[in-house]
C-alpha cells in the first residue's frame, strides 16, 4: 500500500506486529501470577501427606474410595464447571454449611464443658433478655430525656448480671478499707436477677433450659428469615413450628443417635436449621437445583465406601490428625500430642476480640462515614484520624504483641499469657482492618437510601441504625469474618505476650493463662523429633488452616451474595 | 406568637431527642478517636522503656555497635539490622517483579473467569498465617534446597526470605492492579490508535502511567517484609552476625536474627536482664519508626496518582 511506505512511519512498524513477543510476555504474567500460588499448593500438598499419611493405608483402601467418593465428586465439578454454574456454588455451599454449623456446635459444646454450665448459660441469657426489655420498653414509654436513657442502658444490664453493688465493687470497696485498717464489712448487696434464677429451689433440666435460651431465639430468627423472604408470616410460623419439632425429637433420638439430646438440640439450630433454610430456597428459585446432589453423593459414597472397606478387610491410613488429636491436650509423646486446649484458647480468644473490637471498629466506621465533618479543626482531626488508621494497619503485629505487655500485663498488671491480654492485644491489632472494611460496606450504600429517611423526618441516628447499617452489615461480615481470620493466626504478639507454649488443661475462665492454635503449632515447631515435625506439627497446621478455610468460605459466599444483589 | 404555638407538634420533645442524637455522636467519635489513642499509647509505652534503655547504654554504641549478645550486654543494633535487609531484599527480589507482572496479567489479559480465580487464589495467599509459612520454609523448603545441592544451614535466611517473598506478593499484586486499573482507558485506546501491539501499550502506557501506584506498592511490601516476625523466628535461626561483605553470596546459607526475631527472643529468654529486657523496647520503637515511615511514604504517594486520575 502506499501509505505505509516512508513518508508515514507509524509505531510498530519495524517489529511487523510481533506476537511472538507479547505472547511471550502474557505468558510470563500468567506464570508471575501462579507461580506464588502454585508453589503455596505444593508445599500444602506436603503437609496434609504428612497430617493424614493416605499412602500408609492399603492400596486396596484408597482404590474403593477414589472409586465410590473421588471419582463420582470429580465428574459432579467438572459437570457444574462446564455446564451448570449456578449448581456449582450451590454445591459449595450445601457442602460448606454443615461444616460452618458442626464447627459452630463444636464452639458450643467446648463452651459448655469448659466455660459455663447449662444453668449458668440459661440465667445469663434470661437476664440480660429482662435487661433489654427494661431498655426498649423505657424507650417506649419515658422518649427524649437523654441522660435517663442513658444511666438506663448502663445500669440495667449491670444490675441484671452483676447486682447492685457488683461483687467485684464490694470486694474493691473493703479491700481497700481493709488495707486502711477499716473494717467496713460491706457484705450486703442486691443480688443480680442471673444469681436469683441460680438460686430457684427448682431447675428446668438442661434440655428445657437449651430449648428456651438457643433452639427457640435461633429458631424464631430463622422464621423471621423465611417469613420476610416469603412474605408471609405463617410461613415464618412453620419454620419455627418445624425446627421446634425437630429439635423435640431429638429426645427420643438424640440418646439412640449417640449426640445425646443436647447434642440434637444444638446440631438442629446451627445444621438443619441452616440448610433447611438454604434448600428450600434454592428449590423454590429453581436455580442450579443439580447443586444439591453433590453433599448426597458425598455422604453416599464415604458410606458405600465404609461398607466395601469393611466387607474386603482393607486397612485404613494411619493420620496424625484424627479425633484423638482434636480432642487431647499436649503430650511429650507424640501419638499422644493433640491441640484441644489450645483450639479452646483460640474460641476464647476470638469472644473476646468480638466483643471488645467489633463495637468499637464498626462505631468508628460509622462516624467517619456518616458524621465526621470535612472542614474547620473537625476536619482536620478526622483526616488525622483517617491517616493514622491507614498506618496503624502497617504497624508489624510484634510491636501490637510488645503494646499489649506493656500496657495490659506490665502496668494493668493482669495476669501474664491470660486470654483477656491476648484477645485484647490481638483486637487492637486487627481493629483498623475491622473500621476500613467497615467503612468500604458503609460507603457503598446509596446515598439516596439516607436521603429517602431523611426525608421521612427521620434523625441521623435512626436512619444510621434502621437504614443505612442493615444495608451495609453483609459488608462489614465479611470484612470482620476475614480479621477475625487474621487475628487467629496470629502468633507474634501471642509470643510477646507469654502466652503459654502448652497447657494441659483448657482455661476456665478469660483470666486464665491459655495457650492458642498458632502458639501451640510454633512450639511443636520447635521440637526436633521427626514424629513431632512430620506429624503432629503438620497436623496442626492442617486444623489451623482448616479453620481459616471455613472462615474465609463463609466470607466470600456472603460477599458474592451480597455483590450479586446490587 | 399564635402561628407557632397552634400547629401540630410533629417532632415529639426536640430537645431530648437532640440531645440523644448528641450523646449518640459522641459515643461514636469516641471509638474514633481510639485510633489515636492507639498509636499514642504505642509511641509513649515504647518510649517510655527505651528512654531507660539509652539512659544506660550510650546511643551511638546501640546504633553502632556490632555485637548483639545478650549474655554479654552487646546491644548492637547493626547485625540486626543485617539480617532485617537481607530478608527484605531477597523478598523483595522475588515478590515485586513477580507481583508486578501479576497486577498486569490480572489488569490487561486475564478473561473475567481467571480474574475469579486467581483473584482469591491471591488473597488466600495472604490469609495464610505466618507462622505457618515459616514451618513451610523450616520442615519443607530448607531440607528441599539441601537435596538440591545448596549449602544451606538448618536455620538459614534465604529460605525465610522466599517465604516472606511469597507471602508479599498479594500485596503488591493488588495494590499495583488497582492502580492499572484506575489508568483511563482513553489512555489505551490512544495508544491501539497509534497503531500499538497490546505488549507496547502494557509496557508503553499502562506502567508507566501507573508507576506511582506501583511504586507505593512496592515500599508497603517492604514495610511488611522487615515488621514481619514468624516466619524469620521458625526458620532464620537465633544468632545475630553482621554481613559479610567480603563473600556475599555466603550470607544466603547462613542463619540471621532480624530486628522482629531478636525481640521475641529477648522475651522468651528465661532469665534476661532488667537492660536487656528495656533493649527489647528499644528495638520496637526502632522498627515501628521505620515501618511507620515506609507506610506514610507509601501513602503519600497513592494518594497522589489517585489524585491524578479521579
Amino acid at each position: 500500500m502506499a501509505t505505509t511506505d516512508q513518508s508515514g512511519r507509524w509505531h510498530g512498524e519495524d517489529s511487523e506486529v510481533n506476537h511472538l513477543r507479547g505472547r511471550a510476555f502474557e505468558a510470563t504474567c500468567l506464570a508471575a501470577t501462579a507461580l506464588g500460588l502454585v508453589s503455596v499448593l505444593i508445599l500444602l500438598l506436603f503437609v496434609a501427606n504428612d497430617a493424614f499419611r493416605p499412602f500408609s493405608a492399603d492400596i486396596g483402601w484408597i482404590a474403593t474410595y477414589a472409586v465410590t467418593v473421588l471419582v463420582p465428586l470429580a465428574a459432579l465439578t467438572v459437570f457444574y464447571y462446564r455446564l451448570d454454574d449456578p449448581a456449582g456454588e450451590v454445591a459449595y455451599v450445601t457442602s460448606g454449611l454443615p461444616v460452618v454449623g458442626l464447627l459452630l456446635t463444636g464452639g458450643f459444646v467446648v463452651l459448655f464443658t469448659e466455660l459455663l454450665t447449662v444453668l449458668e448459660w440459661f440465667a445469663l441469657v434470661l437476664s440480660l433478655a429482662a435487661a433489654v426489655g427494661v431498655i426498649v420498653a423505657h424507650g417506649r414509654y419515658r422518649s427524649g430525656v437523654a441522660l435517663e436513657r442513658l444511666a438506663v442502658l448502663v445500669l440495667a444490664p449491670l444490675v441484671a448480671v452483676l447486682g447492685a453493688p457488683p461483687v467485684e465493687f464490694n470486694y474493691f470497696v473493703t479491700d481497700t478499707a481493709a488495707a486502711l485498717g477499716l473494717d467496713v464489712g460491706l457484705y450486703y448487696r442486691v443480688i443480680s436477677l442471673r444469681e436469683a434464677i441460680m438460686m430457684l429451689p427448682f431447675v428446668p433440666t438442661d434440655w428445657m433450659m437449651l430449648l428456651a435460651t438457643l433452639v427457640l431465639p435461633v429458631a424464631g430468627l430463622g422464621g423471621w428469615f423465611v417469613g420476610n423472604r416469603r412474605e408471609s408470616r405463617r410461613d415464618g410460623w412453620t419454620a419455627v413450628g418445624l425446627t421446634t419439632v425437630t429439635a423435640l425429637a431429638g429426645l427420643v433420638a438424640g440418646p439412640l443417635v449417640g449426640v445425646g439430646v443436647e447434642g440434637w438440640l444444638l446440631l438442629v439450630t446451627f445444621v438443619v436449621l441452616p440448610i433447611g433454610i438454604y434448600v428450600e430456597g434454592v428449590v423454590r428459585r429453581d436455580e442450579g437445583r443439580a447443586g444439591l446432589v453433590f453433599p448426597v453423593v458425598a455422604v453416599l459414597g464415604v458410606f458405600v465406601g465404609s461398607l466395601l472397606v469393611g466387607a474386603l478387610g482393607f486397612a485404613g491410613p494411619e493420620p496424625w490428625l484424627d479425633w484423638g488429636f482434636l480432642t487431647s491436650a499436649h503430650s511429650r509423646t507424640p501419638t499422644d500430642a493433640g491441640i484441644y486446649p489450645a483450639m479452646v484458647g483460640s474460641v476464647m480468644m476470638i469472644i473476646v476480640i468480638v466483643l471488645s473490637t467489633f463495637p468499637v471498629g464498626v462505631g468508628a466506621a460509622i462516624y467517619l462515614e456518616e458524621y465526621a465533618p470535612s472542614s474547620g479543626w473537625m476536619g482536620k482531626f478526622v483526616t488525622l484520624v483517617e491517616i493514622n488508621i491507614g498506618n496503624l494497619a502497617g504497624v508489624p503485629s510484634v510491636v501490637y504483641g510488645l503494646l499489649g505487655l506493656a500496657l495490659f500485663i506490665r502496668i494493668l498488671e493482669w495476669p501474664q499469657g491470660s486470654v483477656i491480654v491476648a484477645g485484647l492485644a490481638v483486637g487492637l491489632l486487627i481493629l483498623p482492618i475491622i473500621i476500613i472494611s467497615a467503612q468500604e460496606a458503609i460507603r457503598s450504600v446509596p446515598d439516596s437510601f439516607r436521603q429517602a429517611s431523611y426525608g421521612m423526618g427521620a434523625t441521623r441516628w435512626q436512619t444510621i441504625r434502621q437504614v443505612v447499617l442493615p444495608e451495609a452489615l453483609p459488608g462489614i461480615l465479611t470484612g470482620t469474618i476475614l480479621a477475625l481470620g487474621r487475628a487467629i493466626g496470629e502468633t507474634a504478639p501471642l509470643l510477646m505476650i507469654g502466652a503459654a507454649a502448652s497447657v494441659r488443661l483448657a482455661p476456665n475462665g478469660f483470666f486464665d493463662v491459655a495457650s492458642m492454635m498458632p502458639r501451640q503449632i510454633f512450639s511443636w515447631s520447635s521440637e526436633l523429633d521427626p514424629a513431632f515435625r512430620h506429624g503432629v506439627l503438620a497436623a496442626g497446621v492442617i486444623t489451623l488452616l482448616a479453620v481459616l478455610l471455613v472462615m474465609n468460605g463463609t466470607a466470600i459466599v456472603i460477599r458474592n451474595r451480597y455483590q450479586r444483589q446490587e | 406568637m399564635s402561628t407557632e404555638t397552634s400547629g401540630p407538634d410533629i417532632t415529639s420533645r426536640p430537645s431530648g431527642r437532640a440531645a440523644r442524637e448528641r450523646m449518640y455522636r459522641y459515643v461514636l467519635l469516641l471509638c474514633a478517636s481510639l485510633s489515636i489513642l492507639v498509636t499514642l499509647s504505642i509511641v509513649v509505652l515504647l518510649a517510655r522503656d527505651a528512654i531507660t534503655f539509652f539512659g544506660l547504654v550510650n546511643p551511638a554504641d546501640y546504633f553502632l555497635n556490632t555485637e548483639f549478645l545478650l549474655s554479654r550486654g552487646e546491644f548492637g543494633l547493626l547485625p540486626l539490622l543485617s539480617g532485617t535487609l537481607l530478608v527484605t531484599v531477597i523478598s523483595a527480589v522475588i515478590a515485586l517483579p513477580t507481583g508486578v507482572a501479576a497486577a498486569v496479567y490480572l489488569s490487561e489479559y486475564a478473561s473475567e473467569r481467571m480474574r475469579s480465580i486467581l483473584k482469591p487464589g491471591l488473597e488466600i495467599l495472604s490469609g495464610i498465617p505466618t507462622v505457618v509459612y515459616g514451618i513451610f520454609a523450616l520442615v519443607y523448603v530448607t531440607p528441599f534446597l539441601q537435596t538440591i545441592g545448596l549449602p544451606v544451614n538448618t536455620f538459614n535466611i534465604f529460605s525465610a526470605s522466599i517465604m516472606v517473598g511469597i507471602m508479599i506478593i498479594p500485596m503488591v499484586s493488588s495494590l499495583s492492579e488497582d492502580a492499572m486499573s484506575a489508568v483511563p482507558d482513553s489512555l489505551r485506546q490512544a495508544g491501539y490508535g497509534m497503531g500499538a501491539t497490546k505488549f507496547e501499550v502494557t509496557t508503553g502506557v499502562v506502567i508507566p502511567a501507573a508507576a506511582s501506584g506501583i511504586f507505593s506498592s512496592f515500599i508497603l511490601a517492604l514495610s511488611r517484609a522487615i515488621g514481619e516476625t514468624m516466619i524469620v523466628v521458625v526458620a532464620a535461626g537465633s544468632r545475630a552476625r553482621m554481613l559479610n561483605l567480603s563473600e556475599p553470596l555466603q550470607n544466603l546459607w547462613q542463619g540471621f536474627q532480624p530486628m522482629t526475631a531478636a525481640m521475641v527472643q529477648i522475651n522468651s529468654a528465661d532469665s534476661v536482664s532488667q537492660l536487656g529486657f528495656s533493649s527489647m523496647f528499644a528495638i520496637g520503637l526502632t522498627l515501628f519508626v521505620i515501618t511507620f515511615l515506609l507506610n506514610l511514604a507509601s501513602n503519600r504517594i497513592a494518594a497522589r496518582y489517585r489524585e491524578e486520575y479521579e
